[in-house]
């Protein structure tokens, strides 16, 4: 509830600051072994410091290492590069629960793995904590005898060349928003297994058919009990948490490396012809969406009236007279209007939701009474926002119901909007009166009869007086029992 | 007519057979049987194990139960026509056995071993054994208990608790037969007594009309509701306590609860009281000797007195801390 | 025909030194001026008797019901009657919501409300609260007045009806119902009962269509405030069906009858709570049923007055019978049919007294619904009930209408009261009247200060006139009557000595006065402290206040949102909706018992299982009621086998009584207890953290007076947020869905920091793959 709080308040603030790109903020802070391995990814670090990221670096022994301030974080993003050799984890100031804090905190964080250096248990405990399962053995790493890069891993086959088009598995529905152009070139990537019950859980790169999970250090032919194969392993994992705070697990860290920025490789299949990696746009993709540049929808004022009487299919809200009424009547009918906006480079944009897919309005008490497409439409007064609108009559039913949008998709940030209203009963002046149904008709007309018929006997009885002794016989009659 | 029980306990034997048979004609025989006999199929231990031996693909309801009078066991003589016409009517209503449903009742007599092997303290218990294979078999082959705890023995929530057991089958509905015998029986007892008070009203109306009569049945009716009778009739009270040392204690302690007993005693004092005040109020005053009447004033108020004095002291056990008394008590 | 409430009686004609002011027409206006004092007096001393909490605590609403009565008189001044009329209230049984208007009883709170608005008329503005709290005295006051009518009407005896109205002042029976701040509908409803019947006696005897409608209207006055009118709407019948087959068939019986039937039926139906029940419902058709009756009685009657043939007579005789007999099939058929509703379950459960524990364990839970034992009966009537019995017997001495009338109310009110605890409050207007009868009998025969002498005994044995002859034609019927009581063959003679005379006065007097004694005492110790504060003994005598239900209110109020549901048993609902002012799962008024199982269920399952219900239902906070610290036995662990069998009810397979307890039938909380019950979200919402309080392994339960296990029970859907001083409410909050997508329970594991095992491929054998 809160995360979402500040979550938009670090949005109402960072919308003015166009430096930073990023929807949520640009303190980047870097975790890697010791300052030799930076030089390493030069490049990465210029392109993220172009995009406005504030980087700091640390190692995971500096003492001054903490990701929290006065209990709030102390940065936005958070980008862990392999711990080295040998190292238990992760060091005290990065232990599995402070980053769970960290992430339920609302910020992000991008994880490197590498199959040269053994994963620590730090790590892969942690990783379980996100339903993601690394191979037992920590030195072990993915292999495919088909899909290698034959100019550089000619023997050991530990380089995977895959098309970087289905990166974010082009799914119907989902948005496109990782894919890029051309071939990757992912060396000694780490497999990792995704548990298969958590709707978090997204693999932005599946391991090819052919792939499964080899340590070359021990010699041997064949593997029995391989860990997993095929594209159950997945190299690149993308896991987005309620409050859309954002973790991704890279499976391989030199692919962030100048070296394999800028090199050309060559597919193993034959007649394939050498091309340049596209590595540069897919990390420029990758840290955009875990740091919040891509993929970002937010959800602006909501509004539903009354759509009866004067103000019914009114376009203009200003002129209505009660908006967001707290009570309405059973089989009325209903407007109701959401904003929803989406960030592009640095601003709002009108959100559209991908093809083949829909925001949905449910009106549930305990269970949706109504569950409708909401139609998306664009108007001039506002530029950066497109409403979601939806008229429907309300059920048959009173109680207190809930608005309720819930917007949750792979690699979008999640919407969840909720207003209560009441809905009430027919008031005892609201029913049709009886002379208005001509059903009544035979009862009014019985009643007034029956009336006149008293009063005309009532009449007729007084003026005939009835004689002396019969009533003096009925007071006996009366008196003797 | 006669025949089905003789051809029951002809068939009985078979029962020892019937472990070897396959699943399949073991329900064919007892269903068969069950319809014969048009009751829940009794069973002794060879044919319960029989019955109940897995493999089967077929439900088997047990009821175990004691009927022998010297068990004294109440709830089994009474619920145990009900389980018949429950068998009956179940059977009757699918005719070829979709349901694959058999009933049977298993007597203590019959079944000490059961019994014993199952360390049943308590009778009647009701075991529904699931399909162990077949479509719609349970994983675990242990039966499931039916609880008699919770008082009804008649034949209709049973039948609802199978219904719900075996989801799978269409139970058939249960329908109680009507009993015309009893219906005959009533009608005719209804026009005997009509036609008994027509003959008879002149000499009854002078015993209904007897004012006597109707005061001395209201104050009866008064006097055991006040004295807490209901509160016996509905929780069920023990007539009397033992007290620690072996003796009986006729005042519950407590506010709250009360002994049979108890109330008898408190509905004669407030009898005696009430009628005191009736003689005081009526018979004294129309005394025509004044000596005999200056003394039942006396004896009478003496009664109040006294009586008076024991209730407020028997409510001072009741309830701790009441602070009021009357002399001698 | 009627005998005059004034009287004048042999008692208090003699000639003494103040002849000029008890004798003749000044003798009469002093009379008449001294019982009007009385009664002033009487009036004053019921209201005062009921103000011990008021001046003990503060001006406060007690019990549970009340609260709600409250809340809807302060929504009625604030919103005007057509709101309130037409009110749904959206804080209660959430998300269902209640249509408040439609389902209440609206007479208290149009009273109180009127009351408000005459004194801002009057400009006098006071407090509705106060209002509230101080209209159930002022109403047991008109109560007093209205017996010393109800009873003169009774007796000729002046002194019964002014001892009827300072029993009714004084008895606890009623006070229980009617203290200051015991809001509740008995309320002003006790007043109406009593009048009403005065009422009725009155059109019954004098027979006139103008007492008859008054009848009506002060039964519709009855209706719009209490659920209990059924007892009129039954009462009333039986008297007239009693009457007709006693023969005393008479057109003022059929006019009073006819006349409050058909408009009280009316009045009745403008209730919306009540609605088309009178014609529908089986509680109504005894009053339908007899009302017919009359009309044919009345039509034989009639003829048989015209035509004096014999054979003629018996024809219509038989005729009415069959009618009659062919009716009442008729109305079992519609009954049977479903076109008469059966009878609603409360009235059924006081026939059938097994029937409700069977089927309706919602009506049984009830405290106040549970059977009377001896000593209640005794400490709410005290003499009373000994006294009792002898004035119904008097009835039969000279038996009129009105004693039958008596004689019926008497048995019928013995045995519900004797059914249920609540209907006490039914019982003791009869009780007082009846004693007071009773009572006035023997003051008035021994308070006559002249003795008779032998002779004039002679002459009464002689000319054996009857009692109390006053000629008027009331009492020759009374003589005429087949038979009277074997007590009252021989004449009445009189009191000779001083001595017996001077005995009797004092021993009854001193009853009385032991009486008042008894009756402020009950008054001061049982029924004068409201139970939203209990009040308790230190060892050294002073009283100690446990405000712990008020100090969880007011935290509610103060430290949660407005909107926050908060899930509690249904007992706690009205306050938590008045004192709290937080929405409520499930409150005091039980119409929906699915409702309540769902709470029932979630409360008695495990916290996987009551975790989405709470999570659908929107709940945020959970309210229990633990006396394991203080020795409050009326805690929700007492009660928890009632949730237990109303869940059971719904959901018969999935929550089980008999799993509560243990193999050897007992209901236990200790290491004893079996695991259904410890993994229950109310015994480890009850217990949750209780043994850090003692030391280790010495956790103790006053109440089920049972040492508990080491090791407390562990909590991971819900999480502790507030516990009152003595621990007798603990309030807890409902976590929302973990933020990582992981269940609860490794949630917590994973923050006390054990890791999560690591699951190999062989140990979990074929791993269900991902396809995405």
């Amino acid at each position: 509830m809160e995360m979402r709080l500040l979550l938009s308040l670090l949005l109402a603030g960072l919308v003015s600051t166009v430096a930073a790109l990023s929807a949520q903020g640009s303190k980047l802070l870097v975790v890697l072994e010791d300052e030799s391995e930076k030089s390493r990814y030069s490049q990465f670090w210029t392109d993220l410091e172009d995009r406005g990221f504030q980087l700091t670096y640390r190692t995971p022994k500096d003492p001054q290492l903490s990701l929290f301030r006065h209990g709030e974080p102390a940065y936005s993003h958070l980008l862990l590069l392999p711990p080295g050799k040998g190292t238990k984890g992760l060091g005290p100031n990065l232990t599995p629960n402070l980053l769970v804090d960290f992430i339920s905190a609302g910020s992000n964080v991008l994880m490197a793995l590498s199959g040269e250096q053994s994963i620590p248990s730090a790590v892969s405990s942690l990783l379980l904590e996100f339903d993601i399962s690394l191979p037992p053995d920590r030195n072990s790493m993915v292999v495919d005898h088909f899909n290698y890069d034959s100019s550089s891993a000619k023997e050991s086959h530990d380089v995977l060349l895959l098309p970087g088009k289905n990166a974010g598995g082009s799914k119907k529905g989902v948005a496109d928003i990782l894919s890029v152009d051309g071939i990757l070139a992912l060396p000694h990537a780490v497999g990792a297994v995704l548990g298969n019950a958590s709707p978090l859980l997204n693999s932005i790169i599946k391991a090819p058919a052919t792939a499964y999970t080899y340590n070359p250090k021990e010699e041997q032919e064949g593997v029995e009990d391989v860990f997993a194969t095929g594209d159950q392993l997945s190299l690149v994992t993308a896991f987005q948490a309620r409050n859309s705070a954002r973790f991704t697990l890279l499976g391989s860290v030199e692919a962030l490396q100048d070296a394999w920025f800028d090199t050309t490789v060559q597919h193993s299949a034959p007649g394939s012809k050498s091309e340049q990696a596209a590595n540069r746009a897919f990390a420029q993709k990758l840290t955009g969406w875990t740091f919040k540049e891509l993929g970002v929808v937010k959800a602006g004022p909501v509004t539903h009236f009354l759509n009866e009487g004067s103000q019914q299919n009114t376009s203009d809200l200003t002129t209505l007279s009660d908006i967001n009424p707290s009570i309405y009547r059973i089989n009325t009918e209903v407007h109701y209007t959401i904003e929803l906006s989406t960030w592009s480079v640095d601003h709002w944009v009108p959100f559209t939701p991908p093809a083949s897919d829909a925001v949905q309005l449910e009106f549930s008490m305990l269970s949706p009474f109504h569950r409708l497409n909401l139609a998306p439409t664009t108007t001039p007064a506002n530029p950066n926002a497109s409403l979601f609108t939806a008229t429907f009559t309300l059920p048959d039913q009173h109680g207190i119901f809930n608005f309720f949008v819930e917007y949750r998709r792979p690699y979008l940030t999640n919407i969840e909007e909720k207003r209560t209203v009441t809905v009430r009963h027919f008031a005892h002046d609201e029913y049709p009166r009886s002379f208005v149904i001509m059903a009544a008709y035979p009862w009014i007309t019985g009643i007034w009869t029956t009336v006149a018929g008293f009063v005309g006997f009532c009449a007729l009885w007084l003026y005939s007086r009835p004689e002396k002794e019969r009533v003096e016989l009925k007071v006996k009659e009366a008196g003797g029992r | 007519m006669r025949l089905l029980p003789a051809l029951t306990a002809l068939l009985l034997p078979l029962t020892a057979l019937g472990a070897k048979k396959s699943p399949g004609d073991r329900f064919a025989e007892y269903d068969t049987k069950q319809r014969s006999a048009s009751k829940a199929v009794t069973l002794d231990d060879r044919s319960y194990e029989a019955l109940t031996t897995a493999p089967r693909d077929y439900s088997v309801a047990v009821l175990l139960t004691a009927l022998e009078a010297r068990f004294g066991c109440g709830l089994c003589n009474e619920f145990q026509p009900e389980w018949d016409l429950l068998a009956k009517q179940w059977t009757k209503g699918d005719k070829n056995g979709e349901g694959r449903l058999v009933f049977g009742t298993l007597d203590f007599l019959d079944g000490k071993a059961t019994f014993q092997s199952m360390m049943l303290q308590t009778a009647p218990v009701l075991l529904l054994f699931h399909p162990t294979t077949g479509p719609n078999a349970r994983a675990d082959s242990t039966p499931v208990r039916f609880d008699f705890s919770n008082g009804p023995d008649r034949a209709e929530p049973i039948h609802a608790w199978l219904s719900r057991q075996l989801p799978h089958t269409s139970p058939p509905p249960f329908v109680r037969p009507i009993n015309y015998v009893k219906i005959a029986v009533i009608t005719t007892l209804g026009l005997g007594v009509v036609t008994f008070l027509s003959v008879a009203a002149p000499y009854i109306l002078p015993i209904i009309q007897n004012r006597n009569l109707w005061a001395a049945v209201s104050l009866l009716a008064v006097l055991l509701f006040t004295s807490g009778h209901m509160f016996n009739h509905i929780r069920k009270v023990p007539y009397a306590g033992a007290d620690g040392k072996g003796g009986m204690s006729y005042f519950a302690g407590g506010f709250q609860n009360q002994f049979g007993l108890e109330t008898q005693i408190i509905a004669a004092l407030y009898g005696v009281l009430s009628f005191a005040t009736i003689s005081l109020a009526l018979k004294v005053p129309r005394m025509a000797d004044a000596r005999a009447q200056s003394i039942a004033v006396f004896v009478w108020g003496g009664v109040i007195l006294v009586v008076y004095s024991f209730l407020l002291s028997i409510f001072r056990i009741k309830s701790g801390g009441y602070p009021f008394w009357l002399p001698p008590f | 025909m009627a005998a005059s409430t004034t009287a004048p009686t042999a008692s208090t004609a003699s000639s003494s030194p103040m002849a000029f002011f008890l004798q003749g027409e000044t003798g009469r206006n002093t009379r008449g001026l001294l019982r009007l004092i009385i009664l002033c007096t009487i009036a004053a001393a019921a209201v005062a008797s009921r103000l011990f909490s008021v001046i003990r605590f503060e001006s406060i609403i007690h019990e549970f019901d009340p609260w709600f009565n409250f809340r809807a008189t302060k929504y009625l001044v604030n919103h005007g009657f057509y709101a309130f009329w037409d009110w749904f209230d959206d804080r209660t049984w959430h998300p269902l919501g209640r249509v408040t208007g439609g389902t209440l009883y609206p007479g208290l709170m149009v009273t109180s409300g009127s009351i408000y608005h005459l004194l801002r008329f009057l400009t006098l503005p006071v407090d509705i609260r106060n209002i509230c709290v101080l209209l159930a005295p002022a109403c047991s006051g008109l109560t007093a007045f209205a017996s010393y009518l109800f009873t003169s009407e009774m007796s000729d005896s002046p002194s019964a009806g002014l001892l009827a109205a300072i029993f009714m002042g004084i008895a606890p029976g009623y006070i229980s119902r009617s203290v200051a701040g015991s809001y509740d509908n008995e309320a002003i409803a006790i007043f109406l009962l009593v009048f009403t019947f005065y009422l009725w006696i009155k059109a019954v005897k004098v027979g006139s269509i103008m007492w008859g409608a008054l009848t009506a209207l002060f039964y519709g006055y009855m209706v719009s405030a209490w659920g209990g009118y059924v007892f009129i709407t039954n009462l009333l019948p039986l008297h007239a069906f009693v009457l007709i087959c006693m023969g005393r068939f008479s057109p003022r019986l059929y006019v009073s009858y006819t006349t409050w039937y058909a408009l009280g039926t009316l009045a009745s139906m403008q209730i919306p709570f009540v609605g088309f029940l009178p014609i529908r419902s089986s509680d109504h058709m005894a009053a339908l049923g007899v009302f017919g009756l009359t009309q044919l009685v009345g039509a034989a009657e009639y003829l048989r007055s015209q035509l004096p043939s014999k054979q003629f007579q018996t024809v219509i005789r038989s005729a009415v019978l069959l009618i009659f007999v062919v009716a009442f099939g008729g109305l079992v058929l519609l009954t049977v049919s479903g076109v008469v509703a059966p009878w609603s379950g409360r009235f059924y459960s006081l026939w059938d007294t097994g029937y409700a524990k069977i089927h309706i364990p919602i009506i049984a839970s009830v405290s106040e619904h549970q059977p009377t034992a001896w000593p209640a009966f005794f400490f709410d009537l005290n003499m009373l009930i000994w006294l009792f019995p002898a004035g119904v017997y008097m009835c039969f001495r000279k038996l009129k209408d009105e004693q039958v009338f008596i004689v019926i109310y008497a048995v019928l009110a013995s045995y519900f009261a004797g059914v249920m605890v609540r209907l006490m409050l039914t019982l003791t207007p009869v009780v007082c009247v009846a004693a007071a009868m009773a009572l006035s009998q023997i003051l008035d025969t021994f308070l006559v200060a002249s003795a008779p002498t032998e002779n004039d005994a002679d002459t009464k044995q002689a000319n054996g006139t009857p009692a109390g002859a006053n000629g008027s034609i009331a009492d020759k019927l009374s003589s005429a009557l087949p038979d009277t009581l074997r007590s009252t063959k021989s004449p009445l003679v009189g009191i000779y000595s001083y001595l017996s005379k001077s005995l009797i006065t004092g021993a009854i007097t001193s009853y009385l006065l032991l009486f008042v004694l008894h009756c402020t005492w009950v008054t001061s110790n049982a029924y004068s402290s409201p139970s939203v504060v209990l009040a308790s003994r230190l060892p050294d005598g002073s009283q100690h206040i446990i405000d712990d239900y008020r100090e969880a209110y007011y935290w509610l109020r103060q430290n949660t949102e407005p909107t926050a549901k908060v899930m509690s048993w249904w007992d706690y609902g009205y306050q938590i909706g008045g004192m709290a002012d937080r929405p409520t799962l499930v409150d005091n008024n039980t119409w929906n018992n699915t409702h309540i199982a769902t709470v029932g269920k979630a409360m008695s399952s495990r916290e996987e299982v009551s975790y989405p219900i709470m999570k659908q239902h929107e709940v945020d906070y959970v309210l229990v009621v633990f006396g394991g610290l203080l020795g409050y036995s009326g805690d929700d662990i007492n009660k928890f086998l009632w949730m237990v069998r109303i869940a059971e009810g719904i959901w018969p397979d999935e929550v089980k009584e008999r799993d509560f307890f243990t193999q050897r039938g007992e209901y236990r909380v200790d290491d004893q207890a079996t695991p259904t019950m410890r993994n229950s979200l109310m015994y480890k919402m009850s217990y949750y953290n209780y043994n850090s309080l003692f030391p280790a392994g010495q956790a103790m339960d006053r109440v089920r007076g049972s040492k508990l296990p080491a090791d407390g029970p562990q909590l991971s859907t819900v999480e502790e947020a507030f516990t009152s001083e003595n621990w007798i409410i603990r309030i807890y909050k409902v976590k929302d869905f973990d933020n990582l997508g992981r269940n609860h329970q490794d949630a917590t594991a994973f923050e006390k920091g054990n890791k999560r095992k690591k699951t190999s491929a062989k140990r979990r054998g074929a791993r269900v793959l991902r396809v995405d």
